[in-house]
């Protein structure tokens, strides 16, 4: 199943390079960028030399990991499955010798890839923009490398679970929205180990913690252990992305009349 | 001849609706057209012989082989569905190139490939062009040239010319006849008899999900002469061109329709209708906007087949 699913990989990753979602997308990726110019141009006319990594790691907390990669999961992951069938392209790609499943993993890995990029660089620049000054402390990419590597974990794992989403609900965005903005938000601000049933607890679980107050509610993160967070992700991943492969190798190409 | 595709008791519903009853069938190598009206099943039962429905009773194979998730067999399988959708954010050039990479074309080959059904096509000087820039008849060629590029054994094509104007149809009827090598076989769906006529004497006529006749195209000819033909044109002058028609005695029926400019006539002489016309029109300096003749009365051999 490998060469069929690198196969897979890179007519998507070309097709998905070139397409109008990415673009805008990669735009809208880009909105930390613009948040960091504002907070570091009030530095400067404020004359403050305060630590900006608090900023970088609310920004990745908020805004990226809240928002963004739920965002690029939810229009990326919940495609993989639909949007050829919507598109009705499906038979382009099913009347070619690669199996369902490979279709969904190569897909799967050629979406994942993109939005890494996308939510990547806008990462990549608001940290240089936040940190003009000291572009040259090497202990700062260390905190630019986990904040990257706990994305690529949001996003390996959010697209995998939308892939399912994709694979069994007409309305995957609908129900994503409510997943993700709603069962998400909402359970991680419970004591004790109900937040263990979201995905963002495991991601929060391999970042720095303050205890900072969000909104009205406390959050109150009872972090996993990191290596537990990372294994919990990974094995997200692999359930979903299976069920995801089952479901699709039934699916079938319904004629519209 | 040994049969290439088979299919046993092939039935399949979408819920409560047939889509397709008990299709028993043995196509061998040739050009094979596949008639019916729209709906009557055609699309069904093309997607079931290409494994991209599961049958609901009964099997397909094809070569031997149970086609439902086997994907292996699609290297010596083309098929090119109905639907207008490409990926249209790709060139023509790109679009193949990278389907023939999902068959596992290494790069040069695929290209090459590429190339040669483009040539096929007559698309080479557009390969460069955006398909969403891409004419109706144009993307047609393109649907084909995917379905050709790894040289498949077997081809399906699904309502190939719908849409096509009578050009377009012409240079598509071309295209299938050129390319139909030893060995290889054709399947072609359509509503429309002289498309596949001028295509194969081999067809299956299809209607509400059954196979109501397999055999000689000239069979069904003979059935369409016994019916009357019903041709619509909307002319400049109807009433100067229905005063010259009902002096014909081929012609049945002159009828006016409501619109001003439109003129209904019924024949059981199709062809003669169609060689008088021009003349007449020439003489009488008529303008001809449109003429239709819908499925070319093919609802009344599927009538007189089922016994209505």
């Amino acid at each position: 199943m490998k060469k069929p699913v690198l196969r897979v990989f890179s007519f998507f990753f070309f097709l998905t390079k070139r397409s109008r979602r990415t673009r805008v997308f990669f735009f809208f990726s880009f909105l930390p960028v613009l948040i960091s110019l504002v907070f570091k141009m009030d530095q400067v006319f404020k004359a403050t030399s305060a630590s900006v990594m608090p900023t970088f790691t609310s920004i990745i907390l908020l805004f990226e990991l809240q928002f963004l990669i739920l965002i690029l999961a939810l229009f990326f992951g919940t495609s993989i499955c639909s949007e050829d069938i919507e598109g009705k392209t499906l038979s382009y790609i099913t009347t070619r010798p690669v199996s369902k499943p490979a279709i969904v993993v190569g897909k799967y890995l050629a979406y994942t890839l993109i939005t890494i990029l996308m939510a990547g660089a806008g990462t990549i620049f608001s940290f240089l923009i936040l940190n003009a000054e000291r572009l040259l402390q090497p202990s700062l990419y260390l905190e630019l490398f986990r904040a990257l590597a706990v994305l690529s974990l949001g996003l390996m794992t959010y697209n995998a679970f939308f892939t399912f989403f994709g694979a069994v609900f007409r309305r995957a965005i609908f129900f994503g929205l409510i997943f993700g903005f709603g069962w998400e938000n909402v359970i991680q601000y419970f004591p004790g180990s109900t937040q263990r049933f979201t995905i963002v607890h495991y991601l929060k679980s391999l970042l720095p913690y303050s205890g900072s107050k969000v909104s009205i509610l406390t959050f109150r993160l009872e972090p996993t252990a990191p290596g537990l967070a990372v294994l919990a992700l990974f094995l997200i991943t692999a359930v979903f992305l299976g069920l995801a492969c089952l479901v699709f190798s039934w699916k079938q190409d319904i004629p519209e009349d | 001849m040994t049969a290439v595709i088979e299919t046993r008791s092939l039935s399949k519903w979408y819920g409560n609706v047939l889509g397709l009853s008990d299709v028993s069938l043995s196509i061998e190598p040739g050009v094979i057209g596949l008639l019916g009206p729209n709906g009557a099943g055609k699309s069904t039962f093309l997607k079931l012989i290409t494994g991209q429905l599961k049958p609901s009773i009964g099997g397909a194979r094809v070569f031997g082989q149970i086609i439902w998730n086997n994907p292996k067999l699609f290297s010596r399988i083309g098929f090119c569905p109905e639907a207008d959708a490409f990926f249209e954010d790709l060139t023509g050039w790109e679009f193949l190139v990278n389907l023939l990479r999902l068959h596992g074309f290494p790069g040069a080959e695929a290209k090459r490939r590429s190339e040669r059904a483009l040539e096929i096509v007559e698309l080479v000087k557009d390969k460069d062009r955006l398909i969403r820039a891409y004419s109706r008849g144009m993307r047609q060629r393109l649907k084909f040239a995917q379905a050709i590029a790894h040289d498949p054994e077997v081809i399906i094509l699904d309502e190939p010319m719908s849409g096509l104007d009578p050009l377009g149809k012409r240079k598509f009827i071309r295209l299938i006849r050129d390319y139909r090598g030893e060995g290889r076989t054709i399947i072609v769906s359509s509503h429309v008899l002289p498309e596949i006529e001028a295509l194969t004497k081999n067809i299956i006529l299809i209607h509400q999900g059954k196979i109501l006749a397999t055999g000689d195209i000239h069979d069904v000819r003979e059935l369409i002469e016994r019916h009357p033909h019903i041709i619509s044109l909307r002319v400049s002058d109807r009433r100067r061109l229905a005063g010259r028609l009902v002096k014909e005695d081929f012609i049945l029926d002159v009828r006016f329709e409501k619109r001003p400019d439109t003129l209904v006539i019924e024949t059981r002489q199709r062809d003669k209708f169609f060689s008088l016309l021009p003349a007449l029109v020439l003489e009488e300096q008529i303008e001809v906007e449109e003429i239709t003749s819908p499925d070319d009365n093919l609802q009344a051999v599927f009538d007189y087949l089922v016994g209505k």
